[in-house]
């Protein structure tokens, strides 16, 4: 676990060094003030559950923005070689990022708290729902920084992999409405058990579903494991 | 490790990418307290051969062993006892000297107590101390380079691998990394990759030579030279008429060639190279030859120099000589 350490704690240096964690945080929370707002006060909704619905769709297009550097940014300053010689395994490396990574996405839920005050004042929010929509955005945004983790294991260019990871996490979110196309029973339920987003909004109704817990970190150890084995398998 | 195991070992070891062969069957090893030179021309395979050592990529055949581990299953413990700087340091831009060095540091297992002294140790025997709490993209071509060489020298590994070192450093700089190379390798094994060829005669006690993927060499820099030497090279100065000293110099045993010149300016003065085959006594018999009868001003036995070799040897390559 020492290398899991150390490379987490290079990996938040590296963060708050670099500009892209606090634009993305910045943007994230621009974009959420403003649906909250939008919500609650021209809907006139006071409950969070129109919000983490925007949320999601706003963390699946920036959150490749942190994941895109995690590998590709290694191999294009050369460093990799550096990762890779040294007494590392490579689970290590990857679950060490991903930790940063996972860090920064809970900095940037944490920072949509502020928007809990209004709730509050001048809502009747139930406060077990508000809690299922947070940890259903936290296993959501961990399983979409574990894909653009693999992603950008497989380039070294890093807008490449933010491009690749974009479209393939929008693919997972919007899988479920192929279940209008009624073709066959299998083939339904198949998408709907893959949608990012079916799973997601049973978290924003209230309800932790063991099923819904489990497809996220299930999703996040496949593309973890995939990322550990392709590093592996690259030398 | 024990005495007996070599620090690096490399037993046929080979690397294709895919038809193409970067390393053929190499075999060598590099014991603990000596350092080896690796000469090669540009593509010849060095910078493939150190990452295979490094355990950056896999020998396709044959095996690696450092300190006794073998690189395809025991690779973290190799990687403990290895310093590896490659060709281009591999820096985190973004952070500090320090910070760099002190994730390196824990990495390698160095006790966190232990950290700072570790720390102050390499940045000492590199001359980062003024630049500790400087990014590393604010650094210099030469601090980049010694920051790469201290990142290797953390934990004192038994191992050490440079490629290419003292690449883009000032004379100075240079001096200074040799010292601490020297200095190292009086303890441990040093594998260092280089073109500059004095570099490996100043500080190697043995080169290997490879071309190609294929090692020509291995030899201490006198024994090649030695190996080398198919025909010598004696010169000399001396007071005489060309004709007459070139008959005499040519009817000593051994002697090949002869090539006279006037020495400009001094009239009657001749600068002559003698081409001879490798007996011993050359010298003696040309001085005995010419001292009697004419004046002998200089006379020496030229070395052929690691250049010379190097070159010899890459040209004879069947492979095809060097490749750029």
């Amino acid at each position: 676990m020492n290398g899991v350490v150390a490379v987490y704690h290079k990996e938040m240096l590296s963060y708050f060094r670099s500009p892209i964690a606090y634009f993305v945080v910045a943007v994230f929370l621009v974009g959420t003030g403003y649906f909250f707002t939008y919500n609650m006060f021209l809907s006139g909704s006071a409950s969070m559950d129109e919000t983490f619905r925007n949320m999601g769709i706003l963390i699946l297009t920036l959150l490749p923005l942190v994941s895109m550097r995690l590998f590709s940014g290694e191999y294009s300053g050369r460093t990799m070689e550096l990762l890779m010689t040294l007494p590392l395994k490579t689970w290590e490396i990857v679950l060490g990022k991903f930790l940063g990574s996972v860090t920064i996405l809970l900095l940037m839920t944490a920072g949509t708290l502020i928007d809990l005050v209004p709730l509050y004042l001048f809502g009747n929010p139930q406060t077990t729902t508000i809690i299922a929509g947070y940890i259903g955005f936290i296993l959501l945004g961990m399983a979409c920084l574990a894909v653009g983790q693999f992603f950008s294991a497989l380039t070294q260019n890093q807008i490449v992999a933010a491009l690749i990871t974009v479209p393939v996490l929008l693919s997972f979110w919007f899988v479920g409405h192929l279940q209008t196309f009624q073709v066959s029973y299998t083939l339904r339920e198949l998408v709907s058990y893959l949608s990012f987003a079916l799973h997601y909004a049973d978290f924003v109704r209230g309800l932790i579903r063991s099923e819904a817990v489990l497809f996220y970190l299930v999703v996040s150890a496949i593309a973890l494991t995939l990322n550990s084995s392709y590093l592996q398998w690259r030398r | 490790m024990n005495n007996t195991t070599p620090a690096i070992a490399l037993a046929s070891v080979s690397k294709r990418f895919g038809s193409k062969v970067i390393v053929h069957d190499l075999t060598f090893s590099v014991e603990k307290g000596e350092i080896v030179g690796f000469l090669g021309p540009n593509g010849a395979g060095k910078t493939t051969t150190m990452r295979m050592i490094a355990g950056f990529t896999t020998a396709s055949s044959g095996r690696v062993t450092v300190a006794g581990f073998d690189m395809a299953t025991q690779n973290e413990e190799a990687a403990r006892r290895l310093g590896y700087m490659p060709e281009h340091p591999p820096l985190y831009d973004t952070l500090d000297v320090s910070q760099y060095l002190r994730f390196v540091a824990r990495v390698k297992g160095v006790p966190r107590t232990q950290i700072a002294t570790e720390l102050d140790r390499v940045m000492n025997a590199c001359r980062l101390e003024d630049v500790v709490k400087r990014e590393i993209y604010k650094l210099s071509k030469g601090y980049r380079q010694r920051v790469g060489l201290a990142q290797a020298l953390i934990g004192k590994p038994e191992v050490l691998l440079l490629d290419e070192p003292t690449a883009g450093l000032d004379p100075g700089q240079i001096q200074e990394t040799r010292e601490v190379i020297r200095a190292f390798g009086e303890r441990h094994a040093v594998l260092l990759s280089t073109h500059i060829l004095p570099e490996v005669t100043l500080i190697c006690r043995r080169v290997a030579i490879i071309d190609r993927g294929r090692l020509l060499a291995v030899d201490s820099p006198s024994g090649l030279q030695r190996a080398s030497e198919q025909t010598n090279r004696v010169s000399l100065t001396v007071t005489a008429p060309a004709g007459a000293l070139r008959a005499e110099l040519l009817a000593v045993t051994g002697v090949i060639a002869v090539d006279a010149r006037a020495v400009p300016g001094i009239e009657g003065m001749l600068s002559v190279e003698c081409q001879t085959d490798v007996r011993e006594g050359m010298e003696a018999a040309i001085a005995r030859a010419v001292s009697g009868r004419w004046d002998l001003h200089r006379l020496e036995r030229q070395q052929p120099t690691l250049e010379n070799i190097f070159l010899r040897y890459v040209g004879q390559n069947p492979a095809g000589g060097s490749s750029k």
